[in-house]
Parts: C-alpha cells; structure tokens; sequence
C-alpha cells in the first residue's frame, strides 16, 4: 500500500540547480503551469510484494529525490565487461556520475567523447567519472571499445537506478533525460546539471566544479 | 548496384509525356487555387488577407520541404510503400547529386505534380475562400516548384539565369552555400529547399535531432545520418564533366 509522505515540491527535476536549458527541453515551460504550493521528494513506501510500475516518467519528470547536498541512494550495475560495480568503490575521492540517453546516439557520443578528452583534467582533480545509461554490457562494451573510452559505463537495465534518483525525462517524458550529478570525496552531491542538447557542456561544468572543490 | 546516370542522354533523366501531363495537372491546379483567390479578392476588395495567407503559404511550403526531406533521407528504402521510389530517388541523389541539374523539367517535378494534383484539386472544388485559396495556391505551388528551386541551387552561378542568382542571393529561393552544406558530413542539416528560410532556426535549434531522438527511443528506428554514410549514400567524385557545386 503506498504512502505518501509530505511534500514540499521540489522543482529541481524541472529545475535544477546549475542548469541552463536547451530552448527545446520544455522543463521550464511545465514549471510555470504547476502550483505555488511546495512539496518536496513525494516518497512512495510499498510492501515488498508490489512493485514501483515502470511508467514512472511523469513521476521523475516531477519529484527529484536526489538533490544537492544529499546522498544519493547506493547501486551495484554491471559494467562494460560484465563486472558488478557499486557506488561505494569511488567514496574517498569525487565522482561524475551521468546519465545518458543511449549508446551510439549523437548526443551521447559527443559526450562521451568530450569526457574522454578531458579525461586527463578529471584525473587531475583526483575525481572518476562514470556513465550510465539503460544499455546492456555490451553495448556499453561495444560503444566503447569504438570510441576508446577510458572510463567506465554501467548498465541500468530498466532504469531503475536513473529512477531512484529522480532523473527527469524530457520532451514529456519521451527521452531519458542527459543529467550529471558530481559528488564530492564523502559521497554528497555538490552539483547537478541537466542539458539534453548541448552535451558538451556536462564536461565544462562539472570540471569547473570539481576544480573549486 | 545502381548504376549512376552519367550521360546527359541518359533515359532515366528525360522527361516523358507522363511526367509532362502530371505537371501540367499540377500547374493547373495550383493556378486555379491563385486564379479563385485573386478574383475572389478583387470582388470582395479585400486583398491583404489573401497577400498574407500567400505569404504564410510560402513560408510553410519551406517549413514542410524541410520536414519531408529529413523524413525521406533518413528514414525508410526503396521497399516502402508509394514512396519507395522517391525514397531510392534521394539516396541516389546523395550519390551523384549533380544529376539533379540535367533532368528534365517535368521529370524532376512530376513526383510533386502529382501529389499537389491530388490535395489541391479537391480544395479547388470545394472551397471559395480567397484567402484560404491564396495560402493553398501559394504553399502547393512553392512546394511544387521547390525540385526546379533544389536543381537551380545545384547550379553554377555562371550558367544559372541571373534573376535565379538574384532570387537566390536575396534568401527568396535556397542559396547555393546553404544546400551545399546540406551535401556535406554530416549530412544532417539545411534540409529545407523553397527559400531555406527555416533551415537557420532548425538547426541551430537541433529540432530534427530530437525528432530524430524521440523516433529512436519510441519506434526503435535509426536515421541515416547517425551512421558514416556506407557506399550507397557517399558522393561519389563525378568525371570530368561535372557540374561543380560553387
């Protein structure tokens, strides 16, 4: 049985912090339709019997349960070559954790490679930097063995982990959406940018970011 | 394999009489839409709507040449359905595209003749709104006429007639630059061919990428032009008597 516990709105998925938006994600144009009133992370608690459905887009494209200065829930995915992963293996040192729509897509592979040429100036501010996206292994394998990515990228099958985190969708809910959250050494978020179209640019503001921390 | 068009004597490029008499059913069409405007606007004595509507007409026309011209480079084969063949066409266009400049007049537009026969002629029977006739006559015409505006912007600027040049350098009719950049990698912009009014806003907004992005997450479909082109889509270097993109 679901419970609803209360809300404060959070319109960080609709506007998050940091994020200049694309003209064509419309994010901002449903912010000024919702209510003035406030409730934040509408939080769902159900026995373990029932399942969270999977049509949660318009869930995620409202309620963000991962904002700045939190932690974020934990996740083991698998990597590129099939090995479990987890969230904790980066605590002591900050880590850029993005999401993305899919592998092989434009927007993606600009990123990608644009965090694969600036991979030297992450290392440098002693931070990991991780994708994720709904892909299996081995396309994440495939995707980077072709573009030579020397970091990792996890496989969210289902999204859950893009959902438990509250990465919202865009165009209504038609894409997932292109968002990167930095956390610093103690696991805590310090930034997150959200951009679907100009994808380069995930690269120049978490190092901006990572360079103050 | 296909074999490119290479002679100017080549069959595949010259005009038949079917294609004339598709042309000529769309010509007619379209000048009875802008003939029942004109008088209906001269007997009313109310021209500006009608001048407004035209002049909205041709700014979609570019709008929607855009659009089905993104459709058909990236979407779709020879084998689909009724517009396999225009399917076929514009690959094979991307292949060897100064062909488009030595086809016949009414073999380069009867595929568009054809279409505009089949939307405008109802209209024309139907309705005697002179503005709505103007927009119709206007869009259905550009539209039409927007092959001859894509074969002339594949032109020289020395053998094209110089109000073409004119039209063109003024943004009425696409430029040169502008479509010749629609024929370099990526191959995935400037897909408007009226007056390529469209094509700054549409790609600097990247619309056809989220289209291209929301057909790919909701149907599974990729378009051509997220691929290297394979050997069916690259130009390929004509001989020695190429007609050369300025």
């Amino acid at each position: 049985m679901a419970s609803v516990s209360l809300p404060k709105l959070t319109l960080h998925s609709l506007f998050p912090t940091q994020s200049p938006k694309t003209p064509l994600c419309l994010n901002n144009s449903i912010l000024h339709k919702l209510p003035q009133s406030q409730f934040h992370g509408l939080k769902l608690s159900r026995s373990s019997s029932t399942s969270i459905p999977s049509s949660s887009s318009v869930k995620t494209s409202i309620f963000a349960k991962v904002t700045q200065g939190t932690v974020p829930p934990a996740f083991t995915l698998k990597d590129q070559d099939g090995k479990n992963v987890s969230l904790s293996k980066f605590k002591g040192k900050p880590v850029v954790v993005y999401f993305y729509p899919a592998d092989e897509t434009p927007g993606c592979t600009k990123q990608a490679c644009a965090f694969r040429d600036s991979y030297e100036k992450f290392k440098k501010a002693g931070a990991e930097v991780v994708g994720i996206s709904g892909d299996d292994s081995s396309s994440h394998k495939a995707f980077s063995k072709k573009y030579k990515l020397p970091f990792t990228l996890l496989s969210d099958e289902g999204n859950k982990v893009r959902k438990d985190w509250g990465v919202p969708s865009d165009l209504f809910g038609t894409l997932p959406g292109r968002q990167t959250y930095v956390l610093d050494k103690n696991g805590k978020v310090q930034l997150i940018y959200n951009n679907q179209f100009q994808p380069e640019k995930h690269i120049d503001e978490t190092l901006k970011l990572l360079q103050s921390l | 394999m296909r074999i490119p068009p290479t002679t100017r004597s080549d069959p595949s490029l010259k005009s038949t009489w079917s294609h004339r008499a598709w042309v000529a059913s769309g010509c007619t069409t379209v000048l009875i839409a802008l003939a029942n405007s004109i008088m209906g606007a001269a007997e009313s004595h109310i021209w500006l709507e009608p001048i407004l509507a035209g002049l909205v007409g041709y700014v979609l026309a570019d709008l929607g040449s855009g659009v089905y011209h993104w459709g058909i480079d990236n979407y779709g084969s020879a084998e689909t359905p009724v517009i396999g063949p225009q399917i076929e066409a514009f690959q094979g266009h991307h292949k060897w595209p100064w062909t488009i400049t030595r086809r016949q007049f009414a073999n380069n537009l009867h595929a568009l003749a054809r279409t505009v026969t089949f939307f405008v002629l109802p209209i024309d029977l139907a309705c005697h709104d002179s503005i709505l006739l103007g927009f119709v006559g206007v869009c259905s015409g550009c539209i039409m006429f927007s092959q001859q505006f894509h074969a002339w912007a594949h032109g020289t600027k020395s053998k094209l007639p110089p109000i073409v040049v004119a039209l063109q350098d003024a943004g009425i009719l696409v430029s040169r630059p502008q479509h010749a950049a629609h024929h370099r990698q990526p191959y995935n912009n400037n897909y408007c061919i009226v007056s390529g009014v469209w094509n700054e806003f549409l790609d600097t907004q990247n619309v056809f990428g989220a289209l291209e992005m929301i057909l790919f997450f909701k149907l599974g479909v990729r378009p051509r032009s997220w691929d290297e082109p394979n050997s069916d889509w690259t130009e390929e270097t004509e001989t020695s008597s190429q007609v050369a993109l300025p």
